[in-house]
């Protein structure tokens, strides 16, 4: 592999990329040479949510990630999600909940919580859904409809 | 930005290159959750970056007396263990402090300490539960206590080619970490206390974080706590304590002596709180009785 390639397994697919600096993050690797514009750049210092993906199923801040320090983890971004069980649940109990406004969190909140559901056993308590959601945040302060897509998915599962 | 990001997968290829680099040429990455953002507004433009990742240092080992944490264990992976949120109530608090869980679960213990930030949620239960650190270097591997491995603001007496290996802690004790914000989340305390109680030597430790120059253990007060239970005047006479002894600034998130208020109310619950954990935690006593 020369210096400057790099391989990432992206939602079940291994994808190379030539010419990728050391000091790319994840998030800019997804979105412009992936070319999946679902994962969203909000403050890019860890804070919002909304660049989140799942490495090894474990909900990760993109912007905080150099693509090659995750080179041989698996990485779901909200596309992968969208292809999978849980994670058409969480979208379609966040539709009918009417849980998006501008829409720009809605993919970061649909990983943190399809992480969460997507164990084997019964879903964790409502309580703990939420304190799991405790890093995305909504500027349109839409909250109170995100509580009951998080209350109507976990119902769903 | 640019630097060439290097993967040593020994500790020792990892010092070799650390000695082999000039200070402020190389910087070493763990988690990356405060070093990516000090790579992005420049306050550090090293030519090569070190990542850990590579290095055996994940883990979580229990023995009969002691836990000792890899120190690129991610936090998430400390909380998640089921044992330290029982036997080590107040660091499995002051882990569920710090950010969120998906910054969790890239942030590591030896990244934080590492750090030296005056604000970490994390070094004062350290200091509390009397942590030591284990560290590596070029002249080989040394271990000394938490205290002594601060300085000041993002300053600590690791040498420059010195990487922090492991956080040994005791099996368990009583303990606590409580915290006052301007919100929640998505920022950073105004102050910390931690407590603990351990069954050797002098019982109390009281540690303090968002006081100045670093955190600091508060020792007056612990002396004015000389037995395993208390009273409330003693209790209330330890905060009192700790809350004059310490040094405080003024900044945007806290007047000094709104900090100094703060300390002698939460010193006083902490303390309140690891009393009531002392007592969940021998509950065979009272059935003797």
């Amino acid at each position: 592999m020369s210096e400057n390639s790099l391989g990432l397994s992206l939602n079940g697919k291994p994808r190379h990329f030539e010419k990728v600096p050391d000091a790319e993050r994840l998030l800019d690797t997804i979105r412009w040479r992936a070319g999946l514009k679902g994962t969203k750049e909000g403050c890019r210092t860890g804070d919002c949510g909304a660049c989140m993906v799942l490495v090894n199923g474990e909900p990760t801040l993109s912007c905080l990630v150099l693509s090659r320090e995750v080179a041989e983890e698996k990485i779901t971004t909200i596309e992968g999600l969208s292809t999978e069980k849980v994670g058409r649940l969480v979208i379609a109990a966040f539709e009918e909940a009417g849980a998006v406004q501008c829409g720009y969190c809605t993919p970061g909140f649909v990983v943190a919580l399809a992480a969460q559901l997507g164990g084997r056993g019964p879903p964790p308590p409502l309580e703990t859904l939420l304190d799991g959601l405790e890093g995305n945040l909504c500027r349109c302060t839409g909250y109170l409809a995100i509580q009951k897509a998080v209350a109507a998915a976990r119902e769903a599962i | 930005m640019s630097f060439q990001l290097v993967h040593p997968s020994t500790p020792a290829e990892a010092v070799r290159l650390l000695s082999g680099s000039a200070t402020g040429d190389i910087a070493v990455l763990s988690g990356g959750t405060d070093l990516l953002l000090d790579l992005d507004n420049a306050r550090l433009a090293p030519k090569r970056v070190l990542s850990l990742r590579k290095l055996p240092w994940r883990y979580l080992r229990w023995s009969a007396d002691s836990l000792v944490i890899g120190s690129t264990t991610p936090l998430r992976a400390v909380e998640n263990d089921g044992e330290v949120r029982r036997r080590l109530p107040g660091l499995w608090e002051a882990i569920r402090d710090v950010g969120s869980p998906a910054l969790r679960s890239r942030a590591t213990l030896g990244g934080n300490l590492g750090r030296g930030s005056p604000a970490s949620d994390l070094i004062p239960i350290l200091l509390a539960l009397d942590a030591r650190v284990r560290v590596v270097g070029p002249g080989g591997v040394r271990e000394l206590p938490v205290d002594l491995l601060l300085q000041g603001s993002r300053r600590t007496t690791l040498g420059p080619a010195e990487l922090i290996e492991s956080v040994t802690l005791p099996a368990s004790a009583p303990s606590t970490y409580l915290w006052q914000r301007v919100q929640p989340v998505n920022d950073i305390s105004q102050v910390g206390v931690a407590t603990a109680f351990v069954p050797q030597g002098p019982h109390w430790r009281i540690a303090l974080g968002g006081v100045q120059p670093r955190a600091r253990r508060m020792s007056e007060a612990e002396g004015v706590l000389p037995s395993a239970r208390p009273s409330h005047f003693e209790v209330e006479l330890a905060a009192q304590e700790a809350a004059r002894r310490a040094e405080f600034v003024s900044d945007k998130r806290a007047t000094e002596s709104y900090r100094r208020r703060l300390v002698a109310v939460l010193v006083r619950r902490a303390i309140q709180t690891t009393l009531e954990r002392m007592s969940k935690a021998t509950p065979s006593r009272k059935a003797k009785r």
